[in-house]
């Protein structure tokens, strides 16, 4: 069971939506962040990601309040890997703030869950390889027992 | 194991590298896909991402009328759409890119992201394990029962000891 703690950008840059779109290109850019979270009184009401950005510029929008994203939803640090991948994938929501206590502690985009799918692969061969060589084993010990240098061994 | 050419993404937009910035931004605000592949002669020759848009040309308020190869990330990796998936991993592994476009006889087909390849190969290896365990299980189960005949009623053996 893969808890979001393990997995989140605990790092989560944080923005008004006040804050203009040139500001907020600013930021990403000087944090190397690709969303930042709009809070109001420690509460994330917002997600901003490049998209966003690109959609302002290209629309002449000023401000983070015109072209943030509301399609978030807000986890908790216990919440399960398979959960969320599954509201990723039906409710096509990408973004996932973790909040703990009412404090925002980190934040869960698809790219983390890419990197996590890839670590988990990685993972689960190795531990292919080591059920493949056990089963290995216990069929070198079964031709072994019946060879007739194991028969004497064994009676 | 699967090829590059089935979990690629078609119909990917492409512009000329003298194209603007602002038209790239304009292809980015609209399309699915999340980079623009700039192209000469149908040759992918860079890419044009989101990240590439936001930090190196909005954040430096450089002008939307600026040719979109001032940003561009260039030489691109290419990929080859009858490539196996773990090949494309390794390669994903060793570049650290997300995007990467494919060719096939020197002309853009699709684009393969990181994202997918990874889904896929997990996808794949989910459904191989469980099939590989069941049948490992069964070859175990198999010996055990071979192994307890010929210790305990070594007569209905169809092979001595």
């Amino acid at each position: 069971m893969i808890r979001i703690r393990s997995i989140m950008t605990r790092d989560v840059i944080t923005i008004s939506k006040n804050s203009t779109v040139r500001e907020a290109a600013q930021l990403m850019a000087s944090k190397s962040v690709s969303s930042l979270v709009v809070v109001e009184r420690n509460k994330p009401v917002a997600v901003v990601s490049e998209r966003d950005i690109i959609k302002g510029v290209v629309s002449k929008r000023k401000n983070v309040r015109d072209v943030m994203g509301r399609e978030f939803m807000v986890v908790s640090p216990q919440a399960t890997f398979s959960g969320i991948s599954r509201s990723l994938k039906e409710k096509k929501i990408k973004r996932f703030p973790v909040v703990e206590n009412g404090r925002l502690v980190g934040l869960i985009t698809e790219t983390d869950m890419v990197e996590a799918t890839r670590d988990f692969t990685r993972f689960h061969q190795i531990v292919q390889e080591v059920i493949l060589a056990i089963f290995g084993f216990a069929t070198a010990f079964f031709l072994f027992y019946f060879s007739p240098v194991g028969a004497s061994i064994f009676g | 194991m699967a090829r590059v050419s089935k979990i690629m993404l078609t119909g990917v937009p492409t512009l000329k590298k003298e194209a603007k910035i602002g038209d790239a931004a304009k292809l980015l605000a609209q399309a699915q896909v999340g980079c623009v592949v700039i192209v000469e002669d149908k040759n992918p020759i860079g890419i044009v991402t989101e990240l590439d848009l936001v930090r190196n040309a909005f954040s430096k308020g450089r002008s939307l009328k600026e040719s979109v190869s001032r940003i561009m990330t260039s030489p691109v990796t290419l990929m080859a759409p009858d490539m196996k998936l773990d090949e494309a991993l390794k390669i994903i592994d060793t570049k650290k890119f997300r995007r990467y476009p494919v060719v096939e006889n020197g002309a853009l087909v699709g684009l393969a992201t990181k994202k997918d390849v990874v889904n896929a190969i997990s996808d794949n290896l989910r459904f191989h394990r469980n099939i590989q365990n069941i049948v490992l299980i069964l070859f175990v189960l198999f010996e055990l029962f071979i192994f307890v005949l010929g210790k305990y009623m070594p007569q209905y053996l169809p092979f001595g000891i």
